[in-house]
């Protein structure tokens, strides 16, 4: 009895300190196999771009790092999305499971997000003045992410999502 | 290249890769790559509510073959 008992606590013991390092080999492989389906991509269409992998909370974070990249961001970065979508299921196909990798491509994110939680302040406030709601414009999954965040960080405001994809906006609403 | 390009993003999401063959064609309509894979396979290139086929479109548009359409060929019909 003794014997077996101290075996469950060995179990236990391995298990919670294994887990947290399998999920990170796990996303960093994850990582791995999308910036091979884009490096091959890249050769392909003759277009210059690093890659630059990363985990960031849960998930994998690929950047396609250069200049002459705007044919893979499209307009608003519809182009990036529909990248994205393909290799999170290249990575898929490979692993078995499904992934949550967000990819970057020529630092669009990282602006749209700047410009974004500017836009949300700026309607926050209006709504937060007038007490009238406010629609923004049709956005990404993406996107409508940033301004919730920074809509939420807001006192006497809060948003909500409307419409169906891909014409899904975000209204700001006074609480 | 748009041939290539399309061959490689297909043969990542399928699973059998060796089966996939692209053909660009010229007719009326203008350009046209026609994708072929394992009839086991359209399911996955087309994708909940053709999400993947049109995935594939925008991506191909974006790097350089814009006006040119893709088309999932369904085998088992042909």
């Amino acid at each position: 009895m003794t014997g077996s008992a101290s075996d469950v606590a060995v179990d236990s013991e391995v298990v919670i300190q294994e887990a947290p390092g399998n999920r990170l080999q796990e996303l960093e492989q994850e990582g791995e196999i999308a910036a091979d389906y884009l490096e091959a991509l890249l050769d392909i269409v003759d277009m210059d771009g690093d890659l630059d992998l990363d985990v960031e909370g849960q998930r994998a974070v690929v950047a396609v790092v250069g200049t002459g990249l705007d044919g893979l961001v499209g307009h608003r970065g519809e182009t990036l999305e529909a990248l994205q979508e393909l290799t999170r299921l290249a990575v898929l196909q490979k692993t078995g499971a499904r992934s949550r990798l967000m990819l970057d491509v020529g630092g669009h994110r990282a602006r749209r997000r700047a410009e974004l939680t500017t836009l949300a302040t700026e309607v926050s406030e209006r709504v937060l003045d007038g007490g009238q709601p406010e629609s923004l414009t049709t956005m990404t999954p993406f996107e409508r992410k940033v301004v919730h965040d920074t809509v939420a960080a807001i006192d006497g405001v809060h948003s909500e999502s409307e419409g169906e994809e891909p014409s899904r906006y975000v209204v700001v609403l006074p609480d | 290249m748009l041939e290539a390009a399309l061959e490689h993003l297909v043969r990542g999401i399928v699973d059998h890769p060796e089966d996939v063959r692209v053909d660009l064609r010229t007719g009326r309509r203008g350009r046209t790559l026609e994708v072929r894979v394992h009839p086991d396979d359209l399911g996955k290139v087309i994708g909940r509510g053709g999400r993947t086929a049109r995935a594939l479109r925008t991506v191909m548009a974006g790097v350089g073959g814009k006006g040119v359409r893709v088309d999932v060929v369904d085998v088992d019909r042909v």
